[in-house]
């Protein structure tokens, strides 16, 4: 027996584009007079970060212009991704200061476990997020690029409520 | 402290009970020791078992039940029957606040301290000392001096124990150091003109239990948690104190006393914690070494070990051994003199004999090399000319001796010998002649065993590793003694101990795993021979 068909009426109100598109375009046309904006114009624009942010580090110096680090090492001890390189020696004064104090940007995981354990609040971690460099080296970072480093340095406590209480 | 060994008329014992654990010891034993018995530390300062009891630091202090008062446990002896709390409520609430006392004009410096992470203040503090201080008047302040030697007195850190003042009266006998002013300005002074140069006078620095007395000599190199630390045999006389070296990153950067009541008590003379840099020396040799035609090439273990022993056949071995070897090495060395009917010899570096007047037989002495005592039991001679002996047709083999003492002629006579076999950590200069160069490690980077002045084996650990190629001594000779047709073999340097204490009188009886840390006298009456 041959197989019967039958022509059904296409069903033009529902499945015609133009509802569709004239609900998308609505969609569209609504945010573009809604003020909440998601897309940031980088660099011209950017999107303020939290204060306990974790970025690339930065050293802390004395009025003088000097490192406040005195080499105590406790932060490469407390390291766990064991990044910190430190050799502590004598300045002319006999006081301790680092002779050496190095940080691998790549081997650190922002932790902010040196920042803690810093008994001098000397090294911080810092609200910065712009690290490119165009050699590996570089991300070794030194005494003197951490000291020079200028943005605001991480807060991993509140001041007010040191304890989290 | 213990009776010295030399009275032993079976002093009565007493038995008591400290922290629960009953323990029984020699009547007179302090209740500190007596806790060491029972497994308990009672925490203290002034008290040393190597120095006369003070009773000064007001740390010690313990519950003793039926006593009124707490009692100091370094100045109480132990009574039968007594029962004695260390942690008790009453004990820890006085020695908190003995720590919060010590502590007011203590500057908490710890960052910048070298004693940090080996300080018995901090770890008392942080064990049962309070969080926080009370104190809030300004500290009391007085700049760093220079007490001469290698000591330097970092007055604020200063806890007053005294340590310093009776090791200086009664184990030096050199009063150098007392007590100066009263109260609250007490500080540790010198006496008028003099200064701490006496030749054991840096143990007040391993003596002092918090960071006021530091040796210069470490000061700001490294931190306590940092070092690697291996148990070894001071290598620069034939005293023979025990020692820890203490390692960072493969390099040595102090050398430090361990307690060994037979050789050295507590102690080690400046002369030897200090002179441990040429066991960091850069100018090793690290590589085989063979010549060829024109020069010394670089070559590998097999091939110069083959030809060292092409080299020694059919002649006469004389061997220049360094008296600094150990047992193991000379031991084979003298199989070697043995095997090739050959002889052996060696000079060894003299200097000034230094007492510690307080330790009986106890000296920095003169001849400055670790192992002189196991060089001649084991048949070199020794002698201000060991090249005397040496025949034109004999193969020299130099063993790590030091050549630059032995003055001009020698040093000719060997340029002009013609068959020579270093085996050595170094290449001396001038011996680019050389047939072979066999590459060592140091006493720092091998273990074997030591013989002492008195004939008591000690042995020693490794603390480094080896430079480049270089090999353990008893390794290399045993290879060489291999190639040139012996048959033993020696895997540890445990198995040519055996070998040795089977073949020699005076190791007879003597096991590598049972000397332990603190090695073993000889069974004969051989005490006093080397005096």
């Amino acid at each position: 027996m041959a197989p019967t068909t039958r022509v059904l009426d296409r069903p033009t109100g529902e499945v015609s584009y133009l509802r569709a598109t004239l609900s998308g375009m609505t969609q569209t046309l609504k945010h573009l007079v809604n003020p909440h904006k998601v897309t940031v114009q980088y660099p011209h624009e950017r999107e303020s970060i939290s204060p306990r942010w974790r970025g690339t580090h930065r050293m802390l110096t004395t009025e003088d212009g000097k490192a406040k680090c005195v080499a105590c090492g406790l932060c490469p001890t407390v390291c766990p991704a064991n990044c910190i390189k430190l050799v502590p020696g004598e300045d002319e004064r006999g006081n301790r200061y680092p002779l050496v104090f190095e940080i691998d940007e790549f081997r650190c995981i922002f932790c902010g476990y040196c920042q803690e354990v810093c008994p001098e609040e000397a090294i911080h971690l810092g609200r910065h997020y712009e690290n490119a460099e165009y050699s590996r080296a570089s991300f070794v970072y030194d005494l003197e690029r951490l000291t020079a480093q200028t943005h605001p340095v991480s807060q991993l406590w509140d001041p007010t409520d040191p304890k989290g209480e | 402290m213990t009776a010295p060994p030399a009275v032993r008329a079976a002093p009565k014992m007493v038995t008591l009970t400290i922290e629960g654990r009953q323990v029984t010891v020699p009547e007179g034993t302090n209740l500190i020791e007596a806790a060491k018995v029972a497994g308990v530390l009672v925490p203290h300062y002034c008290y040393h078992p190597g120095l006369p009891v003070a009773g000064v630091c007001r740390m010690c202090l313990v519950d003793v039940e039926k006593a009124p008062k707490l009692a100091p446990g370094c100045a109480t002896a132990v009574a039968e029957g007594q029962v004695v709390h260390v942690h008790s409520e009453k004990a820890r609430e006085a020695r908190k606040g003995v720590l919060e006392m010590l502590l007011i004009n203590h500057p908490l410096d710890c960052p910048i301290c070298d004693q940090s992470g080996e300080c018995e203040l901090q770890d008392y503090t942080f064990q049962e000392g309070r969080d926080g201080s009370r104190y809030r008047e300004p500290k009391r302040f007085n700049p760093v001096e220079d007490f001469g030697g290698d000591v330097l007195y970092v007055t604020n850190r200063c806890i007053l124990c005294t340590r310093c003042v009776r090791f200086m009266d009664d184990v030096a006998h050199e009063p150098v150091l007392n007590v100066s002013e009263r109260g609250d300005r007490a500080t540790i002074g010198k006496f008028e003109g003099a200064d701490l140069t006496h030749p054991w006078a840096a143990n007040v620095v391993d003596l002092c239990p918090v960071g006021a007395l530091l040796s210069k000599d470490f000061l700001n190199k490294a931190r306590a948690w940092e070092l690697d630390r291996a148990a070894s045999v001071c290598p620069n006389c034939t005293q023979g104190c025990n020692s820890v070296l203490e390692v960072r990153d493969n390099v040595v950067v102090r050398m430090k006393p361990r307690s060994n009541e037979e050789v050295n008590h507590f102690y080690l003379c400046d002369a030897g914690r200090l002179d441990y840099r040429w066991l960091n020396r850069a100018d090793r040799a690290d590589q085989p070494l063979v010549h060829t035609g024109d020069g010394l090439e670089r070559s590998d273990w097999e091939p110069a070990i083959a030809r060292a022993a092409a080299v020694l056949a059919g002649k006469r071995a004389y061997v220049l051994a360094s008296p600094g070897l150990s047992n193991e090495a000379l031991f084979l060395l003298s199989q070697l003199v043995q095997r090739t009917g050959g002889a052996g010899a060696f000079r060894v570096e003299r200097g000034p004999e230094a007492p510690l007047a307080g330790v009986p037989d106890l000296a920095l002495r003169a001849e400055r090399a670790a192992n002189v005592m196991g060089a001649e039991l084991l048949g070199f001679a020794k002698g201000d000319a060991p090249l005397s002996g040496l025949n034109a047709d004999d193969v020299l083999v130099i063993a790590d001796h030091d050549l630059s003492q032995l003055g001009a002629a020698a040093l000719e006579a060997i340029d002009r010998h013609r068959a020579v076999i270093v085996i050595g950590t170094t290449l001396p200069a001038g011996l680019s002649h050389a047939a072979v160069v066999l590459p060592l490690a140091n006493v720092a980077e091998e273990e074997g065993t030591l013989t002492n002045l008195r004939g008591r084996v000690q042995r020693y650990f490794q603390a480094k590793a080896a430079p480049g190629l270089a090999r353990p001594a008893w390794f290399v000779l045993g290879d060489l003694l291999a190639a040139t047709g012996a048959t033993e073999q020696y895997w540890t340097p445990g198995e040519v101990f055996a070998a040795l204490a089977k073949g020699h009188p005076h190791f007879a009886g003597m096991h590598y795993d049972t000397l332990g840390l603190k090695g073993a006298a000889p069974a004969g009456a051989l005490a006093g021979a080397g005096a």
